[in-house]
């Protein structure tokens, strides 16, 4: 396959933080969010004798489903309760950390941030935790949210000069959605930006819309000093009756100057939203041609099936299409929004919707490769049923959704235009993995069966694969010591991958 | 003997009353769909002390919560376990807490062997609790009542499925009856795709593979991937290859539901259930 110079080169974005080949410092690698290596030693021709380097029990009964973060020569791997400082060259534990049982959701977690010797983490009760990252010493504890209200937080932070940025969690209670940054060395609160408003602050955005948690690490432009984060659906989740309106700013992308809070701009993915479908997935953040100019882009494969394209500067949407089964709306608007169809709304006697509340993808992360212009998404093919009557009331769920049938594909969607290059099936339903690309042309994944994978990106060809059990997180690849490692949780397990050593 | 609350002292006489009750008295029941039946009631009577239900309600929260909703009622994708049949037939656990430890894989139930065993007799407390609370209250947060359903019109649907389904199902042959078996969501559900107990297809694919040599296995498919396919012979036994190394056909008498998801409309959809409520 030709790849035609389409593309330049992604220019630098002007980040602070680049994916550098000794370490993956933060959840997306960068702050691009696009997951992709400058590392070549793996190769699509030396790729098939890929060999395990080392494995990290967790002997937990959760999979594991964070992204491993390295910095250092240490990897910090995270589960709900529990974060582990683990020897990158042995896989050996350094030092782990268990927080006391709480009665908070344990559902999963997504990781650490690192920022000088410190290392942050997020609880199940909703706290923010800091430690120093070499003995695991315990800096600072502080509250991001109420968890006896219902909050709860897997998230992994992001850092941005002196600002640790936090989300919660919270869909089975009416919350507002909340974000809060806080000081590194101290824990001192900084911000929070509300996606809807606390109770007792009236909001003529939101339509008496709770919800629009930002559980999900976002992505950053320094150029712009932009800090960009998916929000989630509105509560009561299922009536829409309740909260009248677009319901802003749930579903949408918000475009946030990450040292006051302040929002610059918002794109809403699903206006009025009744059927679950979060904006959290990652805002992809590209320099590339669109419409013959060169352009600041914002990509995202958005939950609700649609593939949107913003330019990040303004929040200006360039395209909106879909790239998997959806029958719940009516088309795009003049401003790229998608209309919802009020007959797919959820409904005493059932409405067949697609995609179904898992979504078309969910919050693993995509890959964008530079060289061949293709962002890497995991993709179903949904069918849910979708109930709500009055008897429901208006508190958290509010209504009733069953899945039906759901089929997984890896779909590899050309940047510019949302056209689906190639396709690969994942053996099952919703894929569990999210993916990462490399500069020598892999595609590192997890089907929904029980198998790590490695493709050749330009057309999505199995090139290596290994049994480790179903993937649950997002690959990451790092270089020590002169090799290049593959980290892939499989099960309960963390695998590191490599090429064999040289006799 | 700590003191009960009113509450569950009112649910158990409910209960003991209903054991005395012939079970023919009973509608029958399914496993598929909790929520599309009234409560079924506990077949034993349930007694807890009310610290270990407490302690239960942080353990059930902590693990179970997310998709069983923090008040067992379902969640994001777990079912109602105050409506479950599974937890209505249980003693002390003695139905729960094998499950929970093995996980429900194919419904993508994550397994619990390494609970502490006071830890899941907590569960099991606050899960009867909570199921005792349902049988005395009216509604329910995600109920879906047989009649909400049944909006459609059965001779429109009868239509429909005359031109669409009866080259696989007949009336008087696999469907006869049908609506006495499975109704209300429970039958929509069975027949937009059918599935089996644990969320397993309810009718596993046939594979024929073919090996290098020219020989021919058939079974019914185990597991299938990209790497390896699994079937189980007519005789039981158990054979597995790699993909690559045979050639494999499947005939998945599913598919044509999977098709017929993207083909309904709301209103054929309700029509052919009303149809499929008439098959008595």
């Amino acid at each position: 396959m030709k790849h035609a110079p389409i593309f330049l080169a992604v220019a630098a974005l002007g980040t602070a933080v680049h994916a550098q080949p000794d370490s993956w410092s933060t959840y997306h690698g960068d702050y691009s969010g696009r997951r992709h290596s400058a590392l070549t030693q793996v190769t699509t021709d030396n790729v098939h004798t890929l060999a395990l380097a080392w494995a990290f029990q967790t002997n937990l009964t959760q999979q594991v489903k964070s992204t491993p973060i390295l910095v250092d020569g240490i990897v910090y791997l995270t589960a709900p309760d529990n974060l582990w400082a683990i020897d990158a060259r042995s896989g050996r534990q350094i030092w782990r950390y268990q927080h006391p049982p709480n009665d908070a959701f344990h559902i999963g977690h997504r990781g650490v941030a690192v920022h000088g010797s410190s290392v942050f983490l997020t609880t199940p009760d909703a706290h923010l935790l800091s430690f120093d990252r070499f003995s695991g010493k315990l800096n600072w504890n502080v509250e991001i949210a109420d968890s006896a209200r219902g909050f709860w937080s897997t998230n992994a932070p992001l850092v941005i000069r002196e600002h640790v940025i936090v989300g919660v969690s919270g869909d089975f209670d009416n919350l507002p959605g909340t974000l809060r940054a806080f000081d590194p060395a101290t824990g001192a609160a900084q911000w929070t930006f509300y996606s809807t408003p606390p109770a007792g602050t009236p909001d003529p955005l939101s339509g008496g819309a709770t919800g629009g948690q930002m559980w999900m690490t976002g992505t950053y432009d320094a150029e712009l000093n932009l800090l960009y984060v998916g929000t989630g659906n509105p509560t009561p989740v299922l009536n829409g009756a309740s909260r009248p309106g677009d319901n802003k700013w749930t579903c949408s992308i918000v475009a946030l100057d990450p040292d006051t809070g302040e929002l610059e701009w918002g794109f809403q993915i699903s206006p009025h939203d009744t059927h679950d479908w979060d904006a959290s997935e990652v805002p992809v953040l590209v320099d590339a041609k669109f419409g013959g100019a060169d352009r600041k882009l914002l990509l995202q494969a958005s939950r609700n099936g649609y593939y949107v394209v913003l330019d990040r500067t303004t929040g200006e949407n360039l395209l909106t299409t879909p790239f998997a089964a959806l029958n719940w709306s009516l088309g795009v608007d003049a401003k790229g929004q998608p209309i919802p169809n009020p007959a797919k709304e959820p409904a005493r006697d059932g409405r067949l919707v697609a995609p179904d509340e898992v979504g078309a993808t969910n919050y693993r992360s995509p890959s964008f490769d530079p060289a061949t212009g293709l962002l890497i998404v995991s993709a179903a093919d949904a069918y849910g049923v979708y109930f709500f009557k009055p008897e429901h009331g208006e508190y958290g769920w509010a209504g009733a959704d069953y899945g039906v049938h759901s089929r997984g594909e890896l779909r590899a969607l050309d940047y510019a235009t949302g056209a689906v290059r190639w396709r690969h099936d994942l053996h099952g339903g919703a894929g569990a993995a999210g993916v990462l690309t490399t500069a020598s042309g892999l595609t590192f994944t997890g089907d929904s069966a029980n198998s790590a994978l490695a493709l050749r990106t330009a057309d999505g060809t199995t090139l290596w694969h290994a049994g480790v059990g179903r993937v649950g997180n997002s690959p990451v690849t790092y270089e020590l010591d002169g090799r290049q490692y593959v980290l892939i949780g499989g099960g309960s397990a963390l695998y590191a991958f490599a090429l064999p050593e040289p006799r | 003997m700590p003191m009960r609350p009113p509450l569950r002292r009112a649910a158990l006489l409910a209960a003991a009353l209903v054991c005395c009750e012939p079970l023919s008295a009973q509608p029958p029941r399914s496993e598929e769909s909790p929520a599309a039946r009234p409560v079924p009631t506990s077949t034993a009577a349930q007694d807890f002390a009310p610290e270990v239900i407490a302690a239960g309600r942080t353990r059930f929260v902590a693990n179970c919560g997310f998709c069983h909703g923090p008040d067992a009622t379902g969640g994001s994708g777990g079912t109602d376990l105050t409506r479950s049949e599974l937890v209505a037939t249980d003693t002390r656990g003695d139905r729960i807490a094998p499950l929970v430890r093995a996980g429900r894989a194919e419904a993508g139930m994550p397994a619990f062997p390494t609970l502490a065993e006071t830890d899941l007799t907590a569960i099991v407390a606050f899960v009867h609790d909570q199921k005792s609370k349902a049988e005395a209250a009216v509604g329910g947060r995600r109920s879906v009542e047989v009649a909400d359903v049944l909006t459609g019109d059965a001779r429109a649907g009868r239509q429909y499925f005359e031109s669409s389904c009866t080259s696989c199902h007949s009336v008087s042959g696999d469907l006869a009856g049908i609506a006495s078996r499975v109704e209300g969501l429970a039958l929509l559900r069975r027949m937009l795709y059918p599935t089996g107990t644990g969320g397993v297809a309810a009718r596993r694919p046939t594979a024929t593979v073919t090996m290098r040599d020219g020989t021919v296995v058939t079974g019914e498919v185990a597991s299938r991937d990209e790497f390896t396919i699994a079937v189980i012979e007519a005789d039981g036994r158990y054979r597995s290859w790699p993909t690559d190394r045979v050639s494999v056909a499947i005939d998945d008498p599913l598919q044509a539901h999977v098709e017929q998801l993207a083909s309904y409309t709301d209103e054929t959809m309700h029509d052919v259930l009303a149809y499929l409520h008439t098959l008595r």
